[in-house]
């Protein structure tokens, strides 16, 4: 063959084998970016895209005047890799000294970490920024530090039922942590972040955007919340009382100042048990109880409201006996008769059945209802008792008169606090609130609106809350409630005492849920505080109205509510009042089984019941008007004249101690 | 002679084919490279790209029968310079392939070593008067290549180094290779390449066991194989567009403006661009096949079949390896690849065949 043609023969043969070379590559090329492109892009995706989760921080709870209450602090947890600790004996020397822990234990764990072939160990959780940094400046590559978040309470127990706490995944798990978690925990965000290989980030795109909680601004007062819980544990302390619980509520708009439960706890300390477990409840809120005597405001309120009945008529209290569909009962004091003013003022027992019995079942049971009893106050907090009022059809024949004296319902010290604001601000149900809008001064971010109450509802007529007002004056100046008087300031209110039904000897016990339920001042009241201690051996009007006297007044003047009568009040005898407000218990059934057994005998009244006692009064005779006007003034008494000329007599004599407030009437003639 | 160094007798089929390459190689170097510190890489490309028409026109002027009979200077000086190269290189990534120029240029000796063997063997082939290959002349051919290889390989360079191994292996089999050689070739490739198996070092033994089972170690030698094979998959049929293919762009694709570029390429610009480029390769390869039959003689024949034969050796190992089918050796795509030295050895191989193909009419 021609080498020429040779040539010209392999030259083919090598267009061959590139064609063919080429054809093969093109085979690859349809394989990869058509029929497996879909796998591959994914691929891409999978390692192109990172999806990075941002943790919110969550919302500051503050008092309302911006002062923290719960807050969350960045910490960090420290890791170690025991298997790269080049020596672990002064590794454990190292973090033991600047994280304050055991050396020894710590050198155990490590060593114990190490054997066992683990990469990973928890030095020390919720390390403080201070030591992580100190840590940090070591520069060792064997530590890591996980940064997260703790929340820290900076007044410890402070208000801790209302606030609450978390757990340890920094979930709210009591309080208002837990019952508006949803609000202060935000939104965790979910970031999708284009990285290039080495991780660093070029465009993100925000999967769902990182909402922080929202801050919480309480309706609580720092300072009240701190008289309220101090006064209540002295209270429940010293009169060897079971548990305790009180709130401070402003009657026009429903927030609660201060909510005050005894025992308390620390939210910075995890559970400890299940004594602390019951120290955690928020009692206020959640324990609903007979409440007593309390009570007879709201019958003779519905009274005011549904009969012909006013303060003044006479209430047949049949000598402390009466004759209830067949049942002889017994009143704790034997009164014959007594004003409506004198019933509540007194606590007689009879005479507020009389008054129920007038009102009539039908319509006792609206007004219980129109009070709020029964119903939820819709705070938003957890566990939230709405108490227990029966239906009608579940009364028996005697229910009217066990509810007119506060038994067979049950009421928290809370929706007490908003049955007495119905007659504080004149006649409207404002439900209780927790948060309020707007920032607080310390705020920054966002706060949280969420407590819708609506409008006020209208429970009874203005007319009747004023009328309720005085009467409810009336306990404090001449009936069971003396020991509620201010310095400075007039107060209204009820004191009830209701035996505790034991559940194991099937009887009334002679503890009392003792109670005290007023406002002040009573003209136009700033404050409704509520007072209920829980197993005292003494009546309301002498365990729980000093309380409210001590909390009543430090609030207002903390609130710095103008005084309406003088500061100091000169001490002096006064003549002994009866002070037994129990109610009868075994008249209805007990609110959980029914009663067995005979009638405990009424305890005697507390001879050491602090009395307060007013300005001495002076004597008036022959003075003019002007002349007993500025003596009056002068002395801070109240003054009622009648008549003209020069001043002839006066009620009470002079030389007698009055209660502040109580009125001096002095007859003037020619 | 000014007659047939006219501009107009160029190949200009095979000129404007190597200008739309280089083109696409410009823009995808542009894309791959806008915001890193390569920036600067795409213009300089176009330099390289002018320069190197330059020098394609100056390979034409000189008859390459005279650069035929200055083969031995030539040959002696490249291996001079390969010499000086591995004690005076500069070291990049651990091997010595650049002596340093002025103005801080570098220049690769390995590079311009292929156009002197293209050269020797035409040569050396086409002296040969015998009418079929001996073994004695092939032993001899074989060592005159062997030698600047071996130099080559101990830069090291193995990818480089293996392009020469076509320009002799189409000269031999042009010139008449026997068939019992050929057989002896092989049997002696299988008994010795187990041993060069030792003679590799570390990083090329992992390249090769990359090759064979790319997920053996996804994070390290199989890495870029497997980012390459994602880009080129990802692309699908129309692209992803030009700056917007997104494993060059986050730089998950190792070095897209040289040896990766037709994976970069093959990412923005899709199947169908791939094939485009394909294509006008094939055109280029095909053109310079046909001039080599059109050579007026069998140095001339030898001197076009060399350059196609290397140049068709760089385009399938390169793309053989982005979508791979190829270990990964660090050969460049031949005028997309950014890179002086690479673009430069590859004008002055078209003008070779420019050359050859001005001076066809000689007989």
């Amino acid at each position: 063959m021609n080498p020429k043609n040779i040539t010209q023969n392999r030259v083919r043969w090598i267009a061959r084998v590139s064609l063919l070379g080429f054809a093969l590559i093109f085979g690859r090329l349809i394989q990869l970016q058509i029929l497996d492109h879909a796998d591959l892009l994914q691929q891409a995706r999978t390692q192109q895209v990172k999806t990075v989760e941002v943790q919110a921080p969550r919302g500051t709870i503050f008092d309302r005047n911006g002062r923290p209450l719960a807050m969350s602090v960045p910490v960090d947890t420290v890791i170690v890799n025991p298997q790269r600790i080049p020596d672990r004996g002064v590794a454990a020397e190292i973090l033991a000294k600047i994280l304050g822990l055991d050396q020894d234990e710590l050198t155990r764990r490590v060593e114990t970490a190490f054997k066992a072939g683990r990469g990973y160990l928890v030095v020390k959780k919720h390390v403080n920024p201070e030591e992580a940094n100190r840590l940090k400046h070591l520069n060792l590559e064997w530590v890591e530090f996980r940064p997260g978040a703790r929340r820290y309470y900076p007044n410890g127990s402070l208000a801790a039922h209302v606030v609450g706490s978390v757990n340890h995944e920094q979930e709210g798990d009591a309080g208002l942590e837990q019952g508006l978690n949803d609000e202060l925990q935000g939104h965790t965000g979910v970031v999708r972040m284009t990285t290039d290989v080495r991780r660093r980030g070029f465009n993100t795109e925000i999967d769902s955007a990182m909402m922080s909680g929202q801050d919480v601004r309480l309706t609580i007062d720092r300072r009240i919340q701190h008289v309220a819980e101090r006064s209540l544990a002295k209270a429940v302390i010293d009169h060897n009382c079971k548990t305790g619980s009180l709130v401070v509520m402003n009657p026009h708009t429903g927030e609660l100042l201060a909510v005050a439960n005894y025992p308390t706890f620390d939210p910075n300390l995890p559970v400890q048990g299940p004594d602390d477990m019951a120290g955690r409840r928020n009692l206020a809120v959640v324990a609903p109880f007979e409440p007593g005597s309390v009570f007879k405001v709201f019958t003779i309120a519905a009274a005011l409201e549904t009969t012909n009945l006013t303060p003044d008529t006479v209430i047949n209290c049949g000598r402390g006996v009466i004759n209830l569909f067949g049942r002889i009962i017994h009143d704790h004091d034997p009164y014959s008769a007594l004003s409506m003013a004198d019933v509540l003022a007194k606590s007689s027992n009879i005479g507020a059945i009389q008054v129920g019995l007038r009102v009539g079942e039908q319509r006792l049971h609206e007004y219980v209802k129109r009070f709020g009893f029964g119903d939820q106050t819709g705070l938003p907090l957890p566990a939230e008792s709405s108490g227990r009022v029966f239906r009608l059809s579940r009364w028996t024949k005697s229910s009217i008169g066990s509810v007119a004296m506060g038994h067979e319902v049950l009421s928290t010290t809370v929706q007490l606090a908003q049955g007495a604001a119905v007659v504080a601000n004149g006649g409207l149900l404002v439900r209780p609130r927790i948060t309020v809008a707007g920032p607080a001064a310390g705020a920054i971010r966002n706060v949280a609106l969420v407590e819708d109450k609506g409008q006020p509802v209208r429970a009874i007529k203005p007319e009747t809350a004023i009328t309720m007002r005085q009467l409810m004056e009336g306990v404090v100046l001449r009936g069971t409630g003396r020991a509620a008087r201010l310095d400075g300031y007039s107060s209204a209110g009820k004191t009830g005492s209701a035996q505790i039904y034991d559940e194991e000897t099937k009887h009334y016990t002679h503890k009392y849920n003792a109670s005290f339920m007023g406002f002040a001042p009573v003209a136009n009241p700033a404050l409704v505080v509520v007072v209920t201690l829980n197993g005292a051996s003494k009546y309301g009007g002498a365990v729980a109205a000093p309380v409210f006297r001590e909390v009543a007044g430090a609030a207002l003047r903390i609130l710095d509510v103008p005084r309406d009568l003088p500061d100091q009040l000169t001490p002096a005898a006064e003549p002994e009042q009866p002070a037994n407000d129990v109610a009868i218990a075994e008249l209805g059934r007990p609110m959980l089984t029914e009663p067995i057994g005979p009638k405990p005998a009424p305890p005697a009244p507390d001879p050491n019941a602090p009395v307060l006692i007013g300005p001495r009064v002076p004597d008036f005779s022959g003075k003019t008007m002007r002349a007993v006007l500025e003596e009056s003034v002068a002395l801070g008494l109240k003054v009622r004249f009648s008549g003209k000329g020069v001043a002839r007599a006066q009620d009470p004599a002079a030389g007698t101690v009055i209660a502040a407030g109580e009125p001096v009437r002095v007859q003037f003639a020619r | 002679m000014s007659g047939y160094r006219s501009v107009r007798d160029l190949d200009w089929t095979l000129l404007l084919v190597a200008a739309a390459i280089c083109a696409l190689g410009i823009l995808q170097i542009y894309s791959a490279t806008h915001d890193t510190v390569w920036r600067d890489a795409w213009w300089k490309q176009v330099l390289y790209v002018a320069t190197g028409l330059i020098l394609l026109w100056i390979v034409t002027l000189v008859d390459y029968h005279s650069l035929l009979g200055n083969v031995p200077f030539l040959y002696v000086g490249s291996i001079v310079l390969l010499v000086v190269t591995f004690f005076a290189g500069r070291t990049v990534f651990g091997s010595r392939r650049w002596i340093p120029l002025f103005g801080g240029f570098h220049f690769q000796v390995s590079e311009f070593v292929k156009l002197v063997l293209v050269l020797l063997v035409a040569r050396y082939l086409s002296e040969l008067t015998a009418k079929k290959l001996e073994s004695p002349d092939l032993l001899k051919l074989a060592g005159l290549v062997g030698l600047p290889m071996l130099l080559v390989m101990s830069q090291p360079d193995l990818g480089t180094s293996l392009t020469y191994l076509p320009i002799l292996a189409c000269g031999v089999f042009l010139a008449g290779l026997q068939w019992k050689h050929l057989a002896v070739i092989l049997v002696a490739a299988v008994l010795v390449l187990p041993a060069a198996w030792f003679t590799l070092k570390d990083y090329q033994k992992a390249r090769l066991v990359t090759f064979v089972d790319p997920a053996a170690d996804p994070q390290g030698s199989g890495y870029q194989v497997i980012q390459s094979k994602i880009a080129v998959g990802s692309g699908g049929m129309w692209g992803k567009g030009v700056t917007h293919g997104s494993q060059t762009q986050l730089r998950f694709l190792p070095v897209p403006h040289t040896d990766f570029i037709f994976s970069a390429f093959a990412e923005e610009h899709g199947f169908v661009g791939v094939v485009v480029v394909l294509g006008l390769y094939f055109l280029l390869l095909m053109q310079i096949v046909s001039n080599a039959q059109a050579a007026p003689d069998r140095a001339g024949a030898y001197l076009c079949m060399g350059v196609a034969a290397l140049l068709l050796f760089h385009v399938l190992v390169n793309v053989g390896m982005v979508v791979g089918r190829m270990p990964v050796t660090g050969i460049p795509l031949p005028l997309m690849s950014f890179g002086g030295s690479s673009t430069w050895s590859v004008f002055l191989m078209l003008g070779l065949v420019n050359n050859v193909r001005l001076r066809r009419f000689l007989n």
